[in-house]
């Protein structure tokens, strides 16, 4: 899911919350304060983004046999603080949870197409993808 | 034949946000990006060195599927393709 609106952490959490999963393993994505930083705007390109999410989830429920895998991340302008992005996996133990959780945030960074732009006391900057 | 073109991050600053082209039929993808560069010269001075040599600092994807560059400039572009044009992703 990519959305204009605030993430609701909660209903995200209760969706992943089966009695078959013993382990729910979040990961939350922050707006951090850097320095100079007061804003920062999300740009998707949605279609493509969410067909490499799907991509993602299924590799991660194919490696490490979770049971259910969600994202949501935002995209317009966010404030300081706010969420930018969560991802929850459940599995029957927490070693797979915590393995898909951290290969699915990784795989996010890598190849879904979204990126940032810091909106800062001197202007505008787009955050430098790593992975070309 | 017509070709959607999507731009996003800093090359929809170059581009627009979407546009669509006219380009003669049996293109490819090499002939498309010279004909962007004709109408939007910002495009070239960000696609191309001082020396013309191609960057790497940009991903095509033709309808939704990222290509291979530089092998796949030559590959054939269809009437009623998309092709998307961004820089390394930047998400999380």
């Amino acid at each position: 899911m990519i959305s204009d609106s605030e993430i609701d952490l909660e209903e995200l959490l209760n969706r992943s919350m089966k009695p078959d999963a013993g382990a729910v393993v979040a990961f939350v994505g922050v707006v951090r304060a850097d320095p100079g930083v007061r804003a920062l705007e999300v740009e998707a390109y949605e279609e493509a983004a969410l067909e490499e999410l799907r991509r993602i989830k299924d590799e991660a429920i194919g490696r490490f046999g979770v049971s259910s895998v969600d994202v949501a991340h935002r995209k317009g302008r966010l404030s300081l603080g706010e969420v930018i992005v969560v991802v929850v996996c459940a599995s029957a133990h927490r070693k797979e949870a915590f393995q898909a959780c951290e290969y699915v945030i990784e795989e996010l960074k890598r190849r879904v197409p979204i990126w940032k732009k810091e909106l800062t006391e001197e202007g505008e900057r787009w955050v430098r993808g790593d992975a070309c | 034949m017509r070709i959607k073109i999507r731009a996003f991050a800093s090359f929809r600053e170059i581009l627009g946000r979407e546009m669509l082209v006219e380009i003669e039929s049996g293109s490819r993808v090499s002939d498309l990006i010279n004909h962007l560069c004709k109408i939007k010269p910002d495009l070239r001075r960000a696609l191309f060195s001082d020396t013309g040599e191609l960057r790497d600092y940009f991903i095509i994807m033709l309808n939704r599927r990222r290509l291979d560059l530089p092998k796949d400039l030559e590959a054939a572009i269809s009437d009623n393709d998309e092709v998307a044009i961004f820089p390394p992703v930047a998400g999380g």
